[in-house]
This record gives structure tokens, sequence and C-alpha cells, in this order.
């Protein structure tokens, strides 16, 4: 009778996974590539620079050209896009990229050489051909380039001075609360052009750290009096730059064509200049670090004749051209004349020349954290420039140190083997015994339900969980890595070879990530637990209004939440200092605005801050809810019983929602253990890396430190395993708990059985 | 053991007033129960006395102590509440010993004073369990041993035997006036049926509509009801009730039922009380209409319906316009079925007057 419907749900059950399993070989299989297929061109545009490609096909078509499909893939996710897909010989043959990613591509083997389609340098830029050149070869060919330059409020600045000191100089004629100048002083990225000016760079030769040394040191000390003449906002991030100079608070602005398109929609009177010299570095100019888009060539599309053709087009003076008419950005080429009467692009132009090509070697990458720490550092007078710089060096040096030699993979596959043979072993013995055919059968209606489950949680849940497991035991970038057993395991459970609790290291992040969740949880539950007590009492008015108002928290994206709270502790201009301004001018005190990041405790603080805002919504609701299994008449009758208020809550309230809160707070602790978002967003680590937990640790070393996956996936194994112990354990000790419980009543039952 | 007097206590919630201005005084040692229909205020009568809710107006007083303002802990009471209210986290023993905790008792006179209780109600063997792996019967002596533990001066019984199934309601109803009279504190018992007041009650409060229609002794008042409300209430099936209208001409009164096509005598007691034209609503009892042979009936009716119940049946008739019921013992009850005539003689009759309600007496 059952058969019918049972067969049906099968059948749905085998078309799910015929589904499921398409799609899966959707996700793996390389369709086979035709030399008639369209050309795949990947791009990260937008707007008017995105219709410039698009007319710019439009006619290429036109003019009898391949087809050419384009696909517009997010910034950030180029490159991880490019890696998974070009070596499977899919994705794009060829694609539109800054040039800085082009060491690291050639690294992971997903860009060519041009070949035939650079027929030479005339035409281009020198500054655009040597920022695209390795090892002689030509990677791409450059499209556009850009470059920070300096913005003028011509409002505030009629004359510009030609030196940094003149712009400096001109502080105290400006109308009070505007800076001089703004830019990001704490950031590496805009320090580098002052860093060019006493002739030092970021990245030294053959890969070393070049943020060492008189310049950097010179550089620093320069910055320093800048800030101490009040000219420049020591803390400023690149929206407070917008903000500052789109407010008319600052006379003048270092930054990108970025800021312009911000500037659009404003009423600003601006104009656009070359950098000005530092008389300190001798009146060497400033070199800003010069960013060129390229097209380059996958090899698969380096080896199409058309494909090189259509990138020589896009790089040709007709395309610029086009770009630079449509999309206003600034060509490559040098036989392209700028638009007349376009001030803007003649600044920026002008300033390409004496910028500096971003350098293209993946050591690059792992240069901008400790620079920036140094500079903050300096900056906070933690350390002199020697000696924050040096520090830098010294973390560079040990993130870069070669990685572990590769071990014998022997023994991981003795072990992998033992495990398999024993599998095998114990699946004949069940098969012999008879007992699994006939317990086979009897559930096979049972697994087919589960079939879908099984697949999902497999694909989505298990198969990462093995592979960042697997990743844990390589060491390396993940196209060159090697085995190496459990090294980054020891070198990151011995400290890197370094003391226990130096900065950074494994135990101190340890410590500093049970600190973070236990303070947060406690706040969460107490807090948590009060408001819901509060909330739940039927004699206070616009309850369900207070409610709305209090879960808002948890509603908002944390992401957002964490931001608008780090721009609330800003140290000149968050909503913190406005009160204690306002403070001060209310009631005489002379209280200091404080620098939140600048101090572990503060920083520390100003995390908790945010994640308390965020994460007791949730314990309040879970109390609410837990406290409609509370019995009006069970408090009553502790009332009779003579209870106090105090007691009733104590002895009678928390004890009955306590197994309901239990779960949420070892979901919460999980939750909070991880919470990188805050961490991330609000602290970012600072002051030096002391307030970062081990989650936003392990993204450094996987995203901010050269790309030494395997070493973040150690980290992350690490972090599984605690989590897994500590919810085991928990989970053990109520089930200890529970079944001691029955045995008392089952022995008190069997004792009273006897009397009855 | 005290007395607990109530002294014109009103008590009202917000626009709504439930309590009107109520009289109730127990003596002490004595077993007081409070009936009455749903919403006639006898529930908040007792939380008023346990301290759960304040007072509008009026002042309650056990024996010479005044304890209006004085919240629960300090009024000596212990309160049995219609759904146990046994505390879900704690077991049977430290349900039964957390009054005596909170109050700072030393662990020895806890543990003496439980595991007595424990025996006197048959809990020994339960004391470790936790209140959801108990029945229904269990958790109720639970919560009468909570309170009999504290040892308090007067005990609180807010319904406590509506959760239970018939055949246990009648048990542990006998169970609680024997404990009381073992113990001898003071009770007030809350209760809507009319059986367990009846059965229970030393004295009676019948209450209506925030006032105290009427107290006493539960015979007392089932014989005389000072209200065609307290008549009405007591007793079952309840009392049939025929408007009338009093005829003082020659000779005897005679009462005109209805729409006037049946007239009865009334007999000289009742007669005395009423004038003649006088508007009454006349009163009795099913039991008291007694079947009797046709040449001596009082009232002759035809019946409509029939219900046996075993040792009676309830004949359904129509009596000048107005239903009402007639009680026939089984023994006696050939050829009551529906169609026949049944001649009844009215053993004993109520009147009320139609405006007031009150009893004319």
């Amino acid at each position: 009778m059952t058969a019918a419907p049972l067969d049906l749900r099968s059948r749905a059950a085998g078309r799910l996974l015929g589904a499921a399993l398409g799609v899966s070989a959707l996700l793996v299989a390389a369709p086979a590539s035709a030399d008639d297929a369209p050309i795949q061109l990947w791009h990260a545009y937008r707007g008017a620079e995105e219709d410039a490609l698009n007319a710019l096909l439009a006619r290429h078509r036109e003019a009898g050209g391949p087809p050419v499909e384009t696909l517009a893939v997010p910034y950030d996710a180029f490159g991880s896009k490019l890696g998974s897909s070009i070596p499977l010989g899919e994705g794009p043959d060829l694609y539109i990229d800054s040039h800085e990613r082009l060491g690291d591509y050639r690294v992971r083997g997903i860009v060519a050489p041009v070949g035939d389609a650079f027929a030479g340098p005339e035409g281009y830029r020198a500054k655009a051909v040597e920022a695209v050149t390795l090892d002689g070869d030509i990677w791409g060919l450059p499209l556009s380039q850009k470059c920070v330059a300096l913005f003028v409020n011509k409002a505030l600045l009629k004359e510009v001075p030609d030196t940094l000191e003149g712009i400096a100089a001109l502080q105290p004629e400006l109308p009070e609360g505007v800076f001089a100048l703004a830019y990001e002083a704490q950031g590496a990225y805009a320090h580098a052009a002052i860093l060019g000016a006493f002739g030092g760079s970021l990245l030294g030769p053959d890969d070393s750290f070049g943020f060492v040394g008189e310049p950097a040191v010179r550089s620093l000390d320069f910055v320093q009096s800048l800030i101490d003449r009040g000219a420049v906002p020591s803390d400023a991030d690149g929206a407070l730059v917008t903000n500052l100079f789109r407010a008319g608070k600052a006379a003048t602005a270092i930054s990108g064509p970025w800021l312009a398109a911000d500037l659009a929609q404003s009423d600003v009177d601006y104009r656009v200049v070359v950098l000005p010299t530092i008389d300190a570095a001798g009146g060497a100019p400033m070199r800003p670090l010069l960013t060129v888009e390229a097209v380059m060539l996958s090899p698969q599309g380096a080896a199409r004749p058309e494909v090189r053709a259509l990138a020589e087009l896009l790089a040709g003076p007709e395309a610029a051209a086009l770009r630079q008419e449509k999309a206003r950005t600034l060509t490559a080429r040098s036989d392209v004349p700028l638009p007349p009467g376009d001030e803007l692009l003649a600044a920026f132009a002008a300033q390409a020349e004496v910028a500096t090509p971003m350098p293209t070697a993946p050591a690059m990458r792992a240069t901008w954290e400790p620079a920036n720490r140094a500079i903050k550092a300096f900056l906070r007078g933690e350390l002199d420039a020697a000696a924050a710089t040096e520090g830098a060096r010294k973390r560079f040096d040990d993130v870069r140190r070669p990685p572990p030699p590769p071990a014998n993979p022997t023994p991981l596959l003795v072990v992998v083997g033992l495990g398999l043979l024993y599998l095998a072993y114990s699946m004949v013995r069940a098969a012999r015994s008879g007992e699994l055919r006939s317990n086979l059968k009897r559930s096979l209606p049972a697994y087919r339900y589960i079939t879908h489950a099984v697949i999902t949680v497999g694909l989505l849940v298990i198969v990462p969980l093995v592979v960042g497991a697997a990743t844990s035991l390589w060491a390396g970038r993940p196209e060159t890595g090697h085995y190496v057993g459990l090294a980054n395991f020891v070198d990151i459970l011995t400290a890197r070879g370094g003391p226990l609790l130096a900065t950074g290291s494994f135990y101190l992040v340890l410590l500093v990530t049970l600190l973070w969740t236990i303070s947060n949880v406690v706040m969460h539950l107490a807090l948590g637990v009060s408001l819901g007590l509060i909330l739940s009492r039927p004699t206070m008015k616009l309850r369900g209004l207070y409610r709305v108002l209090l879960i808002i928290p948890w509603a908002v994206p944390n992401y957002v939440t964490a931001l608008s709270w780090k721009g609330m502790f800003h140290r000149q201009f968050g909503a913190v200092t406005g009160v204690i301004e306002w403070m001060n001018a209310t009631f005489g005190t002379s209280v200091e605005p404080i620098a939140w990041f600048a101090h572990f405790s503060t920083a520390f603080t100003a995390n908790l801050a945010t994640n308390i805002w965020l994460g007791f919504p949730f314990m309040m609701v879970v109390t609410l809810g837990a406290l409609t299994s509370v019995p009006a008449d069970v408090l009553e009758a502790a009332e009779v019983d003579g209870a106090t208020r105090w007691q009733r809550m104590w002895r009678v309230t928390l004890p009955i929602i306590r197994p309901t809160l239990l779960p949420a707070v070892v979901l919460g602790a999980i939750w909070t253990f991880n919470m990188f978002n805050v961490v991330f967003l609000v602290s970012g680590g600072e002051p030096d890396g002391t307030t970062d937990i081990l989650v936003s640790e392990a993204y450094r070393w996987a995203f901010t430190r050269e790309a030494q996956y395997g070493y973040a996936a150690a980290y992350a194994v690490l972090i599984f395993l605690m989590l897994f112990t500590v919810t085991r354990v928990g989970e053990w000790r109520a089930k200890v708990r529970e079944e001691r419980e029955l045995a008392a009543a089952k022995a008190a039952q069997a004792a009273s059985g006897g009397a009855h | 053991m005290v007395a607990v007097t109530v002294s014109n206590v009103k008590k009202s919630f917000g626009p709504t007033e439930v309590l009107k201005g109520v009289d109730v005084h127990v003596p002490a040692g004595g077993f007081a129960v409070l009936v009455g229909p749903s919403g006639c205020g006898k529930s908040t009568l007792l939380r008023l006395l346990a301290g759960l809710e304040e007072v509008t107006s009026g002042s309650i007083a056990f024996g010479e102590r005044e304890v209006t303002p004085l919240p629960p802990r300090d009024r000596d009471v212990a309160m049995v509440f219609q759904s146990y209210a046994l505390y879900p986290h704690l077991t049977v023993r430290d349900n039964l010993g957390f009054g005596l905790k909170l109050r700072k008792t030393d662990p020895a006179t806890i543990k003496a004073r439980v595991d007595e209780v424990a025996a006197m109600l048959g809990l020994g063997h339960l004391l470790e369990r936790k209140p959801k792996a108990l029945s229904g019967g269990q958790r109720q002596r639970v919560a009468m041993g909570r309170a009999i533990v504290r040892r308090p001066a007067l005990f609180l019984f807010d319904e406590p035997l509506s959760n239970l199934d018939a055949a246990l309601r009648a048990q542990v109803r006998v169970d609680i006036r024997k404990l009381h009279d073992q113990l001898g504190a003071t009770s007030v018992y809350v209760t809507h049926d009319q059986v367990e007041a009846m059965t229970l009650a030393d004295v009676m409060f019948v209450l209506n509509g925030g006032f105290v229609e009427q107290s006493g002794k539960p015979l007392e008042v089932y014989e005389n009801p000072a209200t065609k409300f307290v008549a009405g209430f007591l007793g079952s099936p309840a009392m049939n009730f025929i408007r009338a209208t009093i005829d003082a001409g020659s000779g005897a009164p005679r009462a005109i039922l209805g729409d006037g096509g049946v007239t009865i005598r009334l007999p000289p007691a009742v007669a005395d009380a009423v004038q003649g034209g006088a508007k009454v609503e006349l009163g009795v009892r099913p039991h008291d209409l007694e079947r009797c042979a046709a040449g001596e009936a009082d009232v002759t009716l035809t019946i409509d319906f029939v219900e046996f119940l075993g040792p009676e049946i309830h004949a359904h008739c129509d009596l000048a316009g107005t239903k009402v019921v007639a009680c026939v013992e089984t023994s006696e009850g050939a050829g009551v079925e529906i169609g026949a005539a049944l001649p009844l003689k009215i053993r004993r009759m109520h009147l009320f007057d139609l405006e007031s309600g009150r009893a004319l007496r």
C-alpha cells in the first residue's frame, strides 16, 4: 500500500540527486575550448568605464572582429576567480587588472607575456611600460594609470606653495578648524609619496624590507613635524580625508581620481596640481605610487592570435581616446593628446611622470602590515622612528622567513591507509555476519530520505572542512607549496621560536581571545537578562516600543554597526570626543579626548562596547522567550512562601530559565570567539596587533602576509579543535548530570517500591 | 490559628470594581468557604488575604493584628494554588522545604519537618523527584505539603481540586477536611463547586457581583436562602422559579402563576410575608416537588423530557409557561415518560421579591 508514494518520493529524491550531481559536474568539468569559441574578457569596470569598453567592443564587432563575451568581476574577487578558473582551462582569454598583481599572477601561472601584441614602447608612457615589465618581458599592455595628486580648495588657497613646508606654513592663516593638508598620515600607501621624496621605498632590492634606515627615519620625523604644527590631522582615514575636504575643513588633500568622483556631487571649488616638493628632502619631489591598469593575457589566451590582436586594439590609440573621452581616465599612451582644457587630467598626467610604479613582486603584499604598524606606533609616540621601522623589518622578515622544509608524507599516508584498511575490514566483517545486509535492507528507505541532506552537508560543510584541515599540512603559496606535516602546528604552538607571550604569538592571542569571549558573554548575559526581566514586567508602559528599539542593534548588519562605532571612537572627530568636548565646554572640565586605539585597554574596550551593543539583544530575546516558561503563580507561590523580590529572581526565575539560556550562552560564546567583523573593523588589531583574536590573526596570515594559507589553516584547525572540545565537554557534563538525576529518581523509586 | 476579619474591603482593577465592600469574619480554627460563580470576586478576596494584591480600601486583620499593608511573607499564611505552582527546578523535598529555607531554618529542622509532612501525605517515596515526574494527584499533595510544612496560622486554598478527576476530587475533599481538623489552623477555601462548599465549610460565604450575598452555616444557607441568587446557586438541580401574583381575596391567599392559568394556595408560613397584589417570584426546589395521587395534587404537569440519573429521575415539565424540573425517586418512577401527566404536591416553597430578589419571609 505504501509502496507507491514511497516509490514516488524516491524518484523525486533521485531527481534531486541527479540535479545535485549535475551542478557539481558543472562546477568541476572543463569544457573543451575550440579555436572558434568567442573571446572571453573579464574586467572590474563599472559605470562610464564599462560603457566605454562596451562601445569599443561594439566597434570591434562592426569591423568584423571575432565575437567577444565580457564578464564584470568584482575587483576584490578578481585574483581568486582567475586563480580558480584559468588553471582548469576555463576563465578569460584576456582580462583587465592592476599591474601590481602581475608578480603574483606570474607565480601562479595565470598570466602569460603578451608577445607580439606589444609592438614596441613607442606610443606608451615610459613609466607605464616600466610597470608591466618583469625580467625583461612585457606581461600586460598598459591602458591607464592612477596615482594620487594634490587637491586644492580654491576658496581657501589662492596660490599653492611649491613645497610641502610652504603649505604647512599657511596653517596659522587658515580659519579655525581647517587643516592645511589632509591625507592618510597613518597609512603606508600615502606615506610612500613622502618616503619617495627622501629616496626610500617600501620594498627594497631583492625583496627586502625597504621602509627602514635613514630615508624611513627622516620621512617619519618630517611627518611628525607637520602634525606637531597642527597642519595635518594625525589619524585620518580615507573617508575622513574625503569628508574634511568636501566640508571645506582642509585647504589641500592628497588623494586620487576617486576623490574627484566623490566631489562631483558637491559644490567645493577645487583644482588638482602636482604634489609639492619637500625642502627637508633637498627639494626632491614627492613620489606617489603609480598603479597602471593593463590588459593581460591568460596562457590559453596568449596562444590565440585573435586574442592578442584584441589586446592590442584595447591598448591602442583609438581605444585610449575613447576611454579618455567617455570615462575621463588618464591614458597610458603618450601619442594620445589630453582633452584640451582638462586641467584635472593634465595634473594627474604630470603627476604620473614623477610617480614610482608600484612594485610587482609578491613580497610587496607583505610590506603593508608592518609598515602601517610602524607608522602608527611612531605617530602614537610609542617608539622612535628608528625602532619602529626596525621592528617592522623584523616582522616582515619573520613573516617571509622560508617555509619549513618538505616533510616526508609517508606517516600521513600510513595513517590514512590504516584508517581506510580498518574501515574496509569492519565493513567486510559486518557484511559477513549477515546482519549488515538485513539492516541495510530494512533501513534503505530511511537512507533514501536523508540522501539529499547528506550530500548537501557533505558538499557545504564536510568537504571544505577536510580541505581546510588538509591545507594546514602544507606550507608556502598554494601553487608552489609543499607538504610539511605538522610543522605549521609546531611553529604556532612554539610561538615561532620566540617568547611564549610575545606580541602576535599564539598564546598571547589566545589569552586575548579568551578575555574577549568571557567579558563579552558575561556582559551579554548581564545586560540581556536584566533587560529581559525589566521588559517582561507587565506593569511597564510602552513595552512593545522598547522591545523593538532594543532589538534594532541585532537587526542592523554587524559590519555597519562596527563601522559606525569605529567612527564614534575616532580621537579627533568621533562622537565620544564630541561628548567630551561638549562636557569640557559646558562644565569647564579639561578632559583630554581619548585616543581609543592607541592602547590595548581602550582599544579592547572599544571592541567590547561594540560587540556588547551587537550581542545583548540576542540574550534579551532568548530571556524574554524563556521567561514565558516561568508561570506567574509559581512566583506568587514563592512570594507567599516568604521570598523577597531578589530571592524570587535568584532562586526561582533564574534557575527556571537557566536550561533555556545555557545553549544560547554556548552559541554566543562560539560566535564571540570567532567574531571577526568587530575586531577587524573597529580596532583592526590596533594597537600593534594586540587586540587581534585568533580568527583575525588567521585572516592576516592568509591575506596580508603573502598568502600563507597553510599557516592560516593551521590556526583555523586549532580554533576548531578548541571549540569542539569545549562544546563536547559541556555536553558530556550536562549528560552526566542528567543521568545522575535519573538514577537518583530510579533508586528512590525502587526503594519505595519495596515499601508500597 | 487566628480569626480572620475582613472589613468593608473594596478592590478595583483600573475602572473595574471587583469587590464592592465585603465583610467576612472567620473564627479562629474555622473552615470558611468562599463560593460563587466566575467573576464574583472570590479569588480576588483570597489573593487580598494572601497579600498578593493590595486592597483599594477597607482593612484586613488576622486576630488582633492589622495585616492590610503587609507583604505576603509577613502574614504567616500558606496558599495552595489551583495549578499547584510547584517549583519545576526543585525536587519534591526542596519544594516542601523552600519556605523554611527562606526563613533560614536550620537544615536538621527542615529535614525533620519535611519528612514528617511527607509521611503524613504519603510522599516519602517521591522526595527526590522533580514535579514533572509526578502525577496530578501527587502534585496536589506536594502543594498541600508545601503549605503544611510551614505551619502557618492561616491556610488559603484557591480551587485546589479543580484539576483532579471526579473520583480523586471526592477523596481529596475528605482528606482536606480531615487535615484541617487535625492541624487546627484557620482555613479559607475558594471554590465555584457548591458540593465542595456544602461539604467542607464550617461557615460559607456566597459571593456575587462583588458582594457577599449571604453567609452562615451551609445547611442554614441552603434551607433559608436570603436572595433569589443564593437560592438558585445552591442545590442541584437548581431551584425552579415561576413568576406569580399574590391574590389575597377571600379566604387563604393564593398565588396566580405566570399567565394566570394555574393557581396554588400559599401555606400559612409563607402567606404572612406577602400582601395582596404583590408581584413575586415563587421558588420551589426540584426535590420539594413530590409525586402524589391525582386527587391530592397542588399542580398537575405534562412531561416534556425525562433524564434518568440512576437513583432518581428528572422530569422536565412546563408550568404556566415556565420550564420546571421535578425529581422523582426511581422506585416511584413508573409511568414517568414524555407526554404523561405528573400530579405533584409542593412540599416547600420560597417567595422572592420580583424587584430586589430578596426572600419574603
